[in-house]
């Protein structure tokens, strides 16, 4: 028997049990696969087919028209996807923008407080733990021209009552108001976590350099929170694309289209005008352009990352 | 188990009989085929009169009927998902004005006449706008179709204004669009009171059924003839843009500040406050008015016919119910559900139904002495207005129409854009949507 034979035998039944354990893990695996692949490919797949055609019905059964490309075609001439595109950008970039801000500021306050801990964590994150309709009930309530706290709260002033939520000039703004008030707290128990988490020899280390208060904010602190900051951003980036039910119930996207957003145009669009096809056809568009955001803001992360 | 433990004597079986022939005998003869059906309605102002009328119909017969209760896009999203299903979870659909030519046109409903070919319309109910036919070659609502559906909430617009405020200021109930303005300029005192609550929102229907008398009272429309399948859009016309600026100047000069935002609900709440000497809402919302626990204004609430120009009558728009029986449910269910429309729109049921607080779909209670009582003083305007009301929509595809003009009057009246040139940019959407559906059209 040659010198080499039982070391390719071993050889071969090494690589045999290799393959059988690739072949076991893929049997065990695919079931669970196919089962998520089933569950968020075929919706997707179901929606871009109706993207493609006209829906109607007709003796009580669906008719299908086939229109090629026309719904895509006929988005950009649509004034109400035009005006939800351009209000969802204001106000993902102004909502977010500014819970960012006011997150940071208060994680940093917090994060330097001992006592109390529970309690100001409680009811800083309270507002993310109402449900939206009772966020719309409250808000509704708080801006309403004739008996609305903020009205009572002007006339203290000596200012005139102002219709918060039916001027088009406030309208908007509104809205982002109450979207900062609802998910500040969110931006600030992850930005609390990531503070929390900063590795304190750095710290000790700028002290002996001797540096102050800001020049610790922003050569340590800021630097080092980079990734939290970009992920919580992408985050609520992609929620906040997505908003809907605050500018339901505060303004069924009026007054004209100063709150329409583009969440709503779907709304208003698939399901009030039952428009299916077309429906289906700004739906495939959101998806695009979120996950577009999605993927902008992952690469912007993984170059800081690079770069640093 | 033995066999014996069952064996009962002779005088138990005669007993046993005897007491079912009782118990058969002293049923509901209608009671004995009806199965219990499903019934999708919206929680309207109405809502709680047709629950009570309901539970007075299971009381009568020993029918079961079960409420399935949604808020009003809600209940439309539903009855689209039960009667597209292969097997429908809803017998009655109570269809709103806005989508039952899209549950015709589109093959849900099964007409009553089908189901029962004995089934006789009462004489007194009233037809609306005869939109309780349905032709499906000639897509028309015409009494020569077939009969659909019977009506369950007649609701139109009615005007209520304060008649406590009326005799201090002596002032006479309006009639006409300039009568209106005065009496409403007489009485604003902004901000404790407005001389009128106009529903300028937009929504699923909210400020273009607002908007409806208006132009409608003005001898406009929104098509030249739907009757006639001539759906070229008169809305931007002459009669289309004075109607518009009306009824912003009367938001201007005698309205709230708020017109823009407000919805029904917030137009309810401003008269039931007090805060409101006008207002132009649905008929439904009149038993509120007299609810200590609701009002600040019982018993200072009268009522009239929505203004028109002189010289034409009023036309108060229709945004009524109706109830149809859905195609895809079983036969047994079907007949159970044309057994309660049947009962529903006797005389006795409707007058239960008004001392429940609805309003009646049949003539009979309007002629009844309790239309005299204080507490109904409404029925008698109403009774005027009805044989006026107008059906504003009669294609299926009325939903993307309404979206237009929501969208399109709710900028105009928020002042992002003038009167003619919404109601322009209004008719060239109108007109393309209709001609995408197929139908024949134009601008005039």
């Amino acid at each position: 028997m040659p010198i080499g034979e039982p070391r390719a035998v071993a050889s071969s039944g090494k690589r045999g049990s290799l393959l059988d354990d690739q072949v076991w893990r893929w049997a065990t695996f695919a079931p669970a696969l196919l089962f998520m692949l089933g569950l968020s490919v075929l919706p997707l797949v179901n929606l871009v087919a109706t993207s493609f055609h006209q829906v109607s019905w007709v003796g009580a059964s669906a008719v299908w028209q086939p229109v090629g490309t026309a719904h895509y075609e006929a988005l950009p001439n649509d004034p109400l996807f035009r005006a939800g595109l351009l209000n969802t950008v204001i106000f993902a970039v102004s909502a977010v923008g500014g819970q960012m801000v006011l997150g940071f500021a208060l994680a940093l306050l917090c994060s330097r407080i001992r006592g109390g801990r529970i309690f100001y964590r409680t009811i800083f994150i309270l507002p993310i733990l109402i449900p939206g309709i009772v966020i719309g009930a409250i808000w509704k309530l708080m801006l309403n021209f004739d008996f609305g706290l903020v009205n009572k709260i002007v006339s203290l002033f000596g200012l005139m009552p102002h219709d918060w939520l039916g001027s088009p000039a406030t309208a908007l703004f509104s809205v982002i108001i109450v979207d900062i008030w609802h998910w500040t707290p969110f931006c600030f128990l992850l930005f609390l976590a990531g503070l929390e988490s900063l590795p304190q020899d750095v710290y000790e280390a700028a002290q002996i350099d001797g540096a102050n208060r800001w020049q610790e904010l922003r050569y340590v602190t800021v630097p080092l929170m980079v990734p939290t900051i970009v992920v919580t951003f992408a985050f609520r980036l992609v929620l906040a694309f997505k908003v809907f039910d605050e500018v339901y119930l505060l303004t069924g996207g009026g007054p004209g289209t100063s709150t329409e957003v583009i969440s709503f145009t779907l709304y208003q669009r698939f399901f009030t005008e039952d428009r299916v096809g077309y429906g289906s056809a700004m739906g495939v568009a959101v998806i695009f352009l979120v996950s577009l955001l999605l993927v902008v803001a992952l690469n912007t992360r993984r170059k800081r990352e690079g770069m640093a | 188990m033995h066999m014996d433990a069952f064996k009962l004597t002779r005088r138990q079986t005669l007993a046993g009989a005897g007491a079912t022939a009782m118990a058969l005998a002293t049923r509901p003869l209608w009671a004995a085929s009806a199965a219990p059906i499903t019934i999708v309605i919206n929680q309207s102002p109405w809502f709680d009169s047709f629950r009570r009328t309901v539970v007075r119909y299971e009381e009568e017969t020993g029918n079961k009927v079960e409420l399935d209760v949604n808020p009003f896009a809600g209940s439309l999203e539903k009855q689209r998902n039960s009667v597209r299903a292969a097997n429908g979870s809803y017998d009655l659909l109570i269809m709103n004005s806005g989508w039952f030519a899209e549950m015709y046109a589109g093959g849900f409903v099964e007409a009553i006449s089908d189901i029962d070919p004995g089934f006789t319309l009462d004489s007194d109910v009233y037809t609306l706008g005869n939109t309780i036919y349905f032709d499906p070659k000639t897509r028309a609502m015409t009494p020569a179709g077939k009969l659909m559906s019977i009506p369950v909430q007649p609701n139109v617009p009615m005007l209520y204004y304060r008649g406590d405020l009326y005799k201090e200021a002596g002032l006479k109930e309006p009639e006409t669009f300039a009568e209106l303005e005065a009496n409403a300029k007489a009485l604003h005192r902004p901000p404790s009171r407005y001389g009128i609550v106009q529903r300028g929102a937009r929504g699923t229907h909210t400020v273009s059924y607002d908007f409806y008398p208006y132009l409608y009272g003005r001898g406009g429309g929104i098509f030249r003839d739907q009757n006639v399948g001539d759906y070229t859009v008169t809305l931007a016309n002459d009669v289309g843009v004075a109607a518009l600026e009306y009824y912003i100047h009367l938001a201007k000069e005698a309205g709230h500040p708020q017109t823009a935002s407000m919805d029904q609900a917030e137009v309810i709440q401003n008269v039931l406050t007090g805060k409101a000497a006008h207002v132009m809402v649905v008929i439904a919302a009149a038993s509120q008015m007299d609810d200590k626990n609701k009002s600040a204004v019982v018993d200072k609430i009268e009522f009239a016919p929505p203004p028109h120009l002189p010289g034409l009558p009023t036309a108060p728009a229709l945004g009524h119910w109706l109830g149809g029986v859905s195609k895809n449910v079983p036969d047994d269910r079907k007949r159970a559900a044309v057994e309660f429309l049947r009962w529903f729109q006797t005389k006795d049921a409707q007058l239960h139904y008004a001392k429940s607080g609805g309003i009646p779909i049949s003539a009979a209670p309007y002629s009844d002495p309790i239309a005299e009582e204080r507490v109904n003083r409404w029925m008698k305007p109403l009774s005027k207005a009805l044989p006026h009301a107008v059906n504003i929509y009669q294609f299926p595809e009325a939903a993307e129409v309404i979206a237009v003009l929501d969208l399109g009057l709710n900028r105009a009246i928020s002042g992002e854009i003038e009167p003619a040139a919404a109601l322009n940019g209004m008719a060239d959407e109108i007109q393309a949507i209709v001609a995408k559906h197929g139908y024949k059209t134009g601008r005039a």
